[in-house]
């Protein structure tokens, strides 16, 4: 470079200082919160990042484009004034920035097309006017970053105009270190936090033995103090990005509840009215209640966001300030009393296998495996049906089994995810002390909850086993040969499979259930909305036991969607999605079947 | 104002376990609050928020009963007051006897609430002898209570018309589950509300058994629970006519 | 044994009921039964016996805490050997009242009561009719009498004795009474239940169901998807897990699959009975009596069968 040009040399300091200054806006953030963003942490998250890639998700593209987008030019205003000495690293520079100021033009495409949505939902909501303008400032914040770093990019083809790229650096860096450091933290803390994980106020073992003061207690969210810091980074993080809300299938259904408009609310309310703040100022209570724990909202968070801490901890207040209506206390007090959400005696739950010679523990301990049947399979003459099925595969396939019959409580699920955090743990103690006391190894589950449950949530409460989903086991009998269906049973039916959102979102099982259709069925179809990225039928979040205001049922947007493959029948793999379907089949004239796997799998053999 | 509310440690007929000879096994049964009792606690909660003063809870029963009381007290009662005694062989007179002399003893009371009938036997026969032993007024099947001054307004239940009275204060009143929907206790309110203060009576030392002989139970035979599964055959006109029969034999089809 | 078995109700046909009840106490008890009336001889109570008229209480309306004072009155003169009362909602009160003015114990919504030696017998149901009780109370003793039990005997009376009670001050002052609305859905109180299922084709079709049931004196409910689904039927007539919870004399289920979000609200129904095209129907598990068919032919039979009958 031919002399020292000031003005060159003062842009150079410029960005320099302002990617400085985010750097330490993250590590503030970072700090503040206690969240770990070491190389550790970074090389993770990439190869996170580098796993979704490969799904080839077009939202997620246009995300990584900004985040690389701003990340690429960052490195060219810091390399600039190495770049003539490096052979091919500004044509490196140069290529890269092809494809991403593709992404970030389509990413600004795409954000005007969320801008309209969202103005939509908070018109259907009635969001205030302040909100309103929050919501619109982020997005056009969120408009302008984009639009900065595309243009940051594009310059790089104008030798000339380096200093007009620094600037336009300089300001872009100023809005991301603003805005866009504590998202960032949030994603280097949280991207690889389970959805299962779900935050354990107390645990109920310590207050039993005066460990915690029971009286010390108070759950659920009252007031915006009873926030942790880690809940504060994860709702503050939400840049209104809404692909939360594009996912949700609360507010496909027309219910009122969004997941950007919550944590948003939520965040604003904490800016505004401080710790002492009520959310239920501004989060209603058929807000909450209308969130199905399916998870699609974290999921789709391309900042890592944790609507469901949020969501939960709220939940949790309502319950401990009564407000709970007939449904949902009935199902608390007969788990309360019967130790099903159902209010049947649980004496009567092993019923269902009589005749059928099928083992108890009680009768039979050696036995390898414990299948957990779980309540609806117990005691829905429907879903008894599952349990049969399985029952009669496990024998073919000579795997040695038995079941806990009357012994068996629900596994809490439901008293969790309603927010009273106490039942469960209760129901968990006394399901893993039977477990134990039984030397219980491996479990298997046809009930996406109670394996989901069992399998990630009991080891916290001292519950240790090897927890199959019965997909997963039914699938390895196939490719073992332990049981086979003979070519002229396979049934020439096209079926499509509803992936069950606690299998398959939460847990990734979703490969197993059509390695098993493959083998016994002729057609199989797929939906749009599949695997990870299922669509919720309704049920979950205790959603089975009480009604929400909505326009529409969220099993009959799933159903129309499994019409549309054109299938005569859906396969489900959870009880719950099985008997919402089978109500949506019937009510919209669909004339489909609704079987779990496991029974198209019986009836072949 | 002062509200005592009565409630019941009574046997869960859904988990009733019956022996090999078809007697129900009462002992070792697992027992609760009975279940409209709970409108009635929450009746009492409404009546505290809207009028100050606080709920005092009374049961009569084994010591296993503060279980109930636990929860009544956790969904935000003041105190309780337990009245031992064997429930199994004591009649209602007996059991409203004890409670009036509790209910004396730790008062006076404004208004005394009773569900209108326990899960259990539902005789419904408490809640009147109350007022009768308490010289109060009493008025049963309350689905609407107000409380203005010295005088009590309750819309009360019959069987097919609404009556609304009125009644000078002390009042002890019967509720039915139409009044309100009751709060349901978190497992740690109900850890939390140990440390309420209960108090202890025994029954026979708070008041002897009085002179006359109580009505009791000779014997019990639990009835078949389990359903006949009976599929009727025949033509639509043929099934239709067996069916009538039949739920006609079980006496489940009124004239 | 000696007394007389007296008998009351406020409702003159429940009175008639309890009159049969008080013949076959005072069968056992070689004693003679008496009707009660208080304020005034009511023309429905045509019960067979002598009837003791209570004068003192005005006539038209007679208060449980005047009717208790007023038998309690008479009872100290007359000394009779139990007293009978239809257990309605007036009754039990009237019943518990007079057991503590008199010192006497007490049975409660008893059927099939005799007099057994010294004692008044008779059963009960207890545990939401899991449990019948044999149960029994000394001489002179009160029971109310389950209502719709006892058959009622109608004759002509007989000869009207009368005993003068005098006034009663009651502290409970009615202010005013109206009947329930007619026709309106109460089905957690109601004794018969016809719920419709998806079977019903359409919304049009659901007035041949409610005609069986005002038919069967009972009350029309539905499965989720007719009520939230379809909206064919408002909320209150949705019987379920996301609904009311019921426990009929009969439950009769139309066109309904059975499944549990149904079945976990009419679980405790005393019998059950299906009707539905699938035989491999769940709700057939939870039936006492179940019909493989289409409803569009069963019902119109069954209104047909119960016509018959009358």
């Amino acid at each position: 470079m031919a002399g020292l040009d000031v003005g060159y040399l003062a842009v150079y300091l410029l960005s320099l200082a302002s990617v400085a200054v985010f750097g330490y806006a993250i590590l503030w953030h970072a700090r503040r919160t206690s969240t770990s963003i070491g190389p550790g942490r970074l090389l993770g998250l990439g190869e996170d990042e580098a796993r979704r890639l490969a799904s080839g998700d077009p939202v997620f593209l246009m995300h990584l484009s900004i985040a690389v987008g701003i990340g690429l030019s960052i490195a060219n205003a810091i390399l600039d004034p190495v770049m003539p000495y490096v052979p091919l690293l500004k044509d490196a520079f140069l290529v890269l920035s092809v494809p991403l100021i593709v992404g970030l033009v389509a990413a600004f495409v795409w954000r005007i097309q969320v801008y309209f949505r969202s103005k939509g939902v908070e018109r259907e909501f009635k969001s205030t006017a302040s909100f309103t303008s929050a919501s619109t400032f982020l997005q056009l914040i969120l408009m302008l970053a984009v639009a900065l770093t595309a243009s940051e990019l594009a310059l790089f083809w104008f030798p000339s105009l380096v200093i007009a790229s620094g600037l336009v650096g300089v300001v872009r860096n100023s809005l991301v270190a603003v805005y866009y450091s504590r998202p960032s933290v949030n994603l280097v803390g949280n991207f690889d936090r389970p959805l299962s994980a779900v935050r354990t106020p107390f645990n109920l073992a310590d207050v039993m033995s005066g460990k915690t003061d029971a009286s010390a207690i108070s759950i659920g969210a009252g007031k915006i103090s009873d926030f942790d810091t880690s809940q504060r980074l994860t709702f503050d993080s939400c840049v209104e990005i809404g692909a939360c809300e594009a996912a949700c299938p609360a507010t496909a259904a027309g219910r009122p509840l969004s997941p950007r408009v919550l944590v948003r609310k939520v965040s604003l309310l904490a800016r505004e009215g401080g710790g002492s703040a009520d959310p239920f100022t501004t989060v209603g209570e058929d807000e909450l209640w209308s969130c199905t724990s399916c998870g699609a909202c974290m999921s789709s968070c391309p900042v890592s966001v944790k609507h469901l801490d949020v969501i939960y901890d709220l939940r949790r207040g309502l319950v401990a300030k009564g407000k709970l209506d007939k449904e949902k206390s009935a199902m608390l007090e007969n788990l309360a009393q019967n130790q099903n959400p159902y209010g049947f005696k649980n004496a009567t739950r092993g019923d269902w296998a009589r005749g059928l010679g099928v083992d108890t523990l009680a009768t039979n301990p050696k036995a390898e495996y414990l299948y957990w049947v779980g309540c609806l399979s117990s005691f829905d003459q429907r879903a008894q049906r599952i349990a049969r099925a399985l029952s009669k595969i496990l024998k073919q396939a000579g795997v040695s089994f038995a079941i806990l019959g009357a012994e068996e409580f629900c596994v809490g699920d439901p008293a969790r995810r309603l927010g009273e955090e106490g039942r469960y743990q209760e129901l968990a103690y006394q399901n893993i002390e039977k477990l134990n006391s039984y030397g219980v190894k491996k479990i298997i589950a046809t009930c996406p909850h109670c394996f989901n449950a069992l399998k990630n949530e009991y080891p916290q409460f001292g519950g240790r086993y090897e927890v199959v989903h019965h997909t997963q086991l039914i699938s390895d009998l196939i490719k073992a040969g332990r049981i086979r269906v003979p070519a002229e049973k396979i049934q020439k039916i096209s079926v499509t499979l509803h992936d069950a959102c606690y299998a398959s979102r939460y847990n990734n099982v979703f490969d197993e259930p059509r390695e098993i259709l493959g083998a016994s069925v002729s057609d199989v179809r797929e939906m749009g909305r599949r695997k990870e990225k299922t669509f919720c039928c309704g049920a979950g979040g205790s959603n089975y036991w009480y009604k929400v205001p909505q326009q529409r049922s969220i099993a009959g947007i799933r159903t129309e969607e499994a019409q549309k493959t054109g299938a005569k029948a859906i396969a489900t793999e959870c009880p719950f999605c099985l008997s919402m379907f089978d109500d949506t089949t019937k009510v919209m004239n669909t004339g489909m079947d609704v079987r779990d796997v496991a029974e198209i799998v019986a009836e072949c053999l | 104002m002062r509200i005592a509310v009565c409630v019941k440690h009574a046997v869960d007929e859904t988990e009733l376990k019956i022996d090999s000879g078809g007697k129900p096994l009462l002992s070792g049964a697992t027992s609760r609050m009975s279940t409209f009792d709970k409108n009635a606690v929450e009746e009492g909660l409404r009546l505290k928020a809207a009028h100050q003063g606080e709920v005092v809870i009374f049961t009569v029963g084994p010591s296993d009963s503060k279980k109930t009381m636990k929860e009544a007290l956790a969904m935000g009662a003041d105190k309780g007051v337990l009245v031992t005694a064997d429930t199994t062989s004591i009649d209602t007179m007996r059991t409203a006897s004890l409670l009036a002399a509790a209910i004396k003893k730790a008062g006076p009371f404004d208004v005394v609430l009773c569900s209108e009938g326990s899960s259990d036997t539902y005789s419904g026969q408490v809640p009147p002898m109350l007022g009768e032993m308490l010289g109060a007024a009493f008025t049963g099947y309350a689905r609407k209570l107000e409380v203005n001054g010295q005088t009590a307004r309750v819309e009360r239940s019959l069987e097919d018309s609404l009556e609304v009275v009125e009644a000078p204060l002390p009042v002890v009143a019967s509720v039915v589950s139409e009044i309100n929907e009751p709060r349901y206790p978190t497992l740690i309110q109900i850890m939390q509300a140990g440390k309420k203060p209960l108090e202890e009576l025994n029954g026979d030392q708070l008041q002897p058994a009085g002179a006359y002989r109580q009505a009791s139970v000779v014997s019990m035979s639990a009835q078949q629970s389990a359903r006949k599964h009976v599929m009727i055959e025949g033509s639509p006109d043929e099934a239709a006519a067996k069916l009538v029969e039949a739920l006609i034999r079980e006496g489940v089809l009124s004239k | 044994m000696s007394g007389a078995v007296w008998s009351y109700s406020e409702n003159e046909s429940v009175s008639n009921e309890v009159a049969s009840a008080a013949a076959d106490v005072a069968k056992g008890a070689s004693a003679e039964p008496v009707v009660l009336e208080i304020g005034a001889v009511r023309a429905g109570v045509r019960a067979p016996g002598a009837k003791l008229l209570l004068k003192g209480p005005a006539t038209s309306d007679v208060p449980p805490e005047v009717a208790a004072e007023a038998i309690a009155k008479a009872s100290k003169q007359l000394q009779p050997a139990a007293i009978l009362i239809g257990a309605t909602r007036y009754g039990r009160e009237i019943a518990s009242r007079l057991a503590v003015k008199l010192t006497v114990g007490c049975l409660s919504e008893v059927s099939k009561l005799s007099a057994d030696g010294n004692a008044l017998a008779g059963e009960r149901n207890a545990f939401a009719g899991k449990v019948v009780a044999k149960v029994s109370c000394a001489l002179p003793a009160i029971a109310t009498v389950k209502v719709g039990y006892y058959a009622a005997v109608e004759s002509a009376g007989t000869a009207v004795t009368e005993s003068d009670v005098g006034q009663v001050n009651p502290l409970v002052k009615v202010v005013s009474r109206e009947k329930k609305a007619a026709g309106a859905v109460d089905l957690r109180s109601a004794k018969v239940i016809v719920s419709a299922g998806r079977g019903v084709k359409k919304k049009e079709d659901l007035p041949m169901l409610e005609e069986l049931a005002r038919e069967m004196h009972g009350a029309l409910g539905c499965s989720r998807p007719l009520s939230s689904d379809l909206g064919w039927l408002p909320e209150e007539h949705h019987i379920g897990l996301t609904g009311v919870t019921v426990k009929p004399d009969l439950y009769l289920a139309l066109g309904i699959s059975g499944q549990l979000q149904h079945t976990a609200g009419m679980k405790d129904s005393k019998v059950v009975a299906a009707v539905n095209t699938d035989k491999d129907a769940p709700i057939f598990q939870a039936s006492d009596y179940g019909i493989v068919g289409d409803l569009y032919q069963i019902v119109p039979a069954i209104r047909k069968a119960l016509a018959s009958r009358r």
